[in-house]
């Protein structure tokens, strides 16, 4: 059993009679021969640290080690304590975890990445928030995480997850993806539907490139994570109302591989194009880097490393120092 | 490609705050740390291509070292894993590369390690979510994935290469 597409994936839930979640279990004990009792024992060890994140990061405002995040989780909690939520408290509080937990991970914290530690925000965000606003108890919302991942299976072994090799629609945008298809799921949505939330999900994102200020996971990152919330509960409630994506899910996550595969390198990680290279964008990153010591011993032999920056495409040499 | 797990895509728990960049690097440092069988004296690590240009920003540097120091990615020391370094005396020098010519992925990093009169290469690839793909071994070609403690042992298998 090695579940490859949705396709794949929706004819083995029918044919057994079970849900997406039940079916990644299935599989993990057949690849790996563990018990399924202790496959679930691990998953709830990553949702229990996922639950601390969250915690953690909701109560603390300080700035992560660069300066340019923190204390937005702090805020975002303030104004829905203070009752005149626009959005509404699924997608507000859902908003505050997920900013806790992306804000933990910019400040080194203990995350779980879901897929990636970029896009961590996005489920634990989408679970806390279900948890406080619904009746799902905390194994309802492990079986969630194996939704997510058997989404996130498919895409992976399909696509990729990695913003260096498919830009920020295959870190935000899978994280997005798996998010809908399990909202659906905990909500009691079929299969077909999880499948057509998660195609929903990704098509919204696709295009998304990776261009992360002084090449940190904090800006523009950590408000991707934060409204790739939204879009999944979005994407979840048309699938609920029997809305369909129109392009089948594995075809939308094939178009995700070929934009990514054509998609700059500078867009893809390298910090080297996009929001990076905004004068803001590259201010910071002067101000960060001309402290550290290794950068300092570099420019030390190559002293117009920002210089070489005038085009946007700064080539890695620029950077080596002199070998002799 | 390459994932084979629930635990691949739910996972790794780790310290921020990138999977490829910080967990994946850790993984990379820490196959050094297991064919030795302890930490090297002395490392030369070579960064190429997206390694090379955010390694500060994602903690690679600090991940790679606190690999080879044996710790685990959600161990909280890496955010301070040179001055452990220093504090065993191992060490270590930086150099980044563009595209490595020998594995085609933005998330190469190559490994040169003594201990002792032991010498040992090992090049890797951090391939996304925390998973790692050892691609050489000294002169032996390899193929395997880390992306869980359980894979280590697919590194000590290649202790006598
Ligand atoms: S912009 Fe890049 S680093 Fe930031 S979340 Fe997206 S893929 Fe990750």
């Amino acid at each position: 059993m090695d579940i490859q597409s949705t396709r794949d994936l929706l004819d083995y839930c029918q044919r057994e009679n079970k849900s997406i979640a039940e079916a990644m279990i299935d599989q993990e004990h057949f690849k790996s021969g563990k018990p399924k009792q202790e496959i679930f024992d691990m998953m709830k060890e990553r949702l229990e640290k996922m639950q601390r994140a969250v915690n953690e990061g909701l109560e603390d405002a300080s700035e992560a080690p660069s300066g340019i995040s923190g204390g937005d989780a702090v805020k975002m909690r303030a104004y829905i304590d203070a009752g005149d939520v626009l959005s509404g408290s699924i997608i507000s509080d859902a908003m505050a975890c997920s900013m806790a937990t992306s804000e933990s991970n910019a400040r080194m914290g203990v995350i779980v990445a879901t897929p990636t530690a970029g896009a961590a925000g996005i489920l634990p965000g989408v679970l806390f928030s279900l948890h406080k606003n619904t009746d799902l108890d905390l194994d309802k919302l492990v079986m969630g995480l194996f939704t997510a991942s058997m989404l996130g299976y498919i895409i992976a072994n399909r696509s990729f997850i990695s913003g260096a090799a498919g830009g920020c629609q295959a870190e935000v945008g899978s994280a997005t993806a798996m998010a809908a298809g399990t909202i659906v799921e905990l909500k009691g949505g079929s299969p077909q539907q999880a499948v057509h939330a998660t195609a929903m999900a990704m098509k919204s994102l696709l295009g998304l490139v990776c261009d992360p200020v002084a090449g940190l996971v904090e800006v523009p990152c950590i408000k991707r994570n934060v409204i790739g919330t939204s879009i999944a509960f979005s994407a979840a409630d048309m699938a609920l109302a029997s809305i369909e994506s129109r392009i089948p899910c594995d075809e939308v996550i094939d178009t995700m591989y070929d934009i990514g595969k054509n998609m700059p390198r500078a867009l893809r990680e390298t910090a080297l194009g996009g929001l990076a290279i905004t004068p803001t964008g590259k201010q910071v990153k002067e101000r960060l880097f001309s402290k550290t010591k290794l950068v300092k011993q570099l420019k030390g032999e190559n002293s117009d490393e920002s210089q070489n920056n005038d085009n946007g495409i700064k080539t890695a040499s620029g950077v080596i120092p002199d070998r002799e | 490609m390459g994932y084979n797990s629930c635990f691949d895509i739910i996972g790794p728990i780790m310290v921020g705050p990138s999977s490829s960049h910080t967990a994946g690097a850790v993984w990379i440092g820490r196959a050094v740390f297991e064919l030795l069988g302890e930490a090297p004296d002395r490392v030369e690590i070579t960064l190429y291509d997206s390694f090379a240009e955010t390694y500060q920003g994602h903690g690679t540097d600090k991940a790679l070292l606190g690999g080879l120091l044996g710790f685990d990615t959600e161990d909280v020391r890496i955010k301070h894993a040179y001055d452990h370094a220093e504090e065993i005396n191992l060490i270590h020098t930086f150099i980044l590369e563009e595209s490595c010519p020998e594995f085609n992925h933005p998330n190469v990093a190559i490994i040169k390690a003594e201990k002792g009169n032991k010498i040992l290469e090992v090049g890797g690839a951090s391939v996304g979510g925390g998973l790692s793909q050892i691609f050489r071994i000294n002169n032996i070609k390899v193929e395997f994935t880390i992306s869980t403690n359980e894979d280590l042992k697919k590194v000590v298998k290649y202790k006598n290469a």
